[in-house]
């Protein structure tokens, strides 16, 4: 039964699971409803993976229609900046990683002004400002959502644990290995030559987290 | 000149109400517009074609 069940995921059901992908947190959102599975005893909200792996599917089949130089990836997170950059050095597409400078898809003037054609953010509340400048000038967003995240101005969501380092590896990992499947790079049963373990970023500490501010001082 | 229609709320979209215009993330036939509002609210969408709904 488990064999069957785990046939028609991307990957084995115990990878997404050792991966953390479907750790939720303590607060749920009206949007994100119909992608939880349950909720632990504890109160934490578990995201259904089932969901997750067709999100991925889809939203692979949707980046993969548009030009590679146009696809723009951000990350404000730090966990999720190497991931990104990986992501974006696969797919051909750009990174904007850190502090979104306003006007990048705006204000012409600006010497990083870009024009996109689609944008994926990793966490809607972190990456707004990029969202709201995607909305202004009129592309579509994918974003990876957890449990306490809004949807708002997202055309679509993949339900994620958006806070884990491994996480976020296993996603941008899975996403650009079957957007190279679909644009028929790579054959559809081959692996990537990079790992998940290439798109890991390293564990922070606090004081780096903190900009090196002393803690318990 | 017609003015495009957004998928969820059905109403035209005027061109300074800035919507966005998409294909469906599933089938990619269908192209459609959805409108700033309902993407604000997180009104939902459903694909004519393939039955996909979003977001």
């Amino acid at each position: 039964m488990a064999a069957l069940e785990t046939a028609d995921l991307l990957i084995p059901l115990e990878v997404y699971l050792a991966a953390g992908i479907h750790i939720g947190t303590h607060v749920k959102t009206n949007d994100m409803r119909p992608f939880i599975y349950r909720v632990r005893p504890d109160g934490l909200y578990v995201l259904d993976v089932r969901k997750t792996d067709d999100r991925i599917r889809v939203a692979s089949k949707f980046i993969s229609r548009f030009k590679g130089d146009k696809i723009f990836s951000a990350s404000a997170r730090q966990y999720g900046f190497k991931p990104v950059e990986k992501f974006s050095s696969i797919i051909g597409g750009r990174s904007l990683t850190g502090r979104f400078i306003p006007g990048t898809f705006t204000n012409p003037k600006l010497p990083n002004y870009a024009e996109p054609d689609l944008l994926i953010v990793t966490d809607p509340r972190a990456d707004w400002q990029a969202i709201v400048e995607a909305a202004e000038v009129g592309i579509p967003v994918i974003g990876f959502c957890d449990t306490d995240n809004r949807s708002q101005l997202i055309d679509l969501v993949i339900p994620i644990n958006n806070k884990g380092r491994k996480s976020l590896a296993l996603a941008y990992w899975l996403l650009s290995r079957q957007i190279l499947r679909e644009r028929g790079e790579l054959p559809p049963t081959a692996e990537l030559p990079a790992s998940i373990e290439d798109f890991e970023s390293k564990v922070l500490v606090a004081e780096e987290e903190y900009g090196g501010y002393d803690l318990e001082g | 000149m017609a003015l495009p229609v957004c998928v969820s709320c059905k109403e035209p979209i005027l061109p300074e109400q800035k919507g966005v215009k998409l294909p469906c993330p599933s089938c990619g036939e269908v192209v459609f517009w959805r409108c700033r509002k309902c993407r604000d609210l997180v009104n939902g969408y459903k694909c004519p074609k393939c039955g996909f709904q979003g977001p």
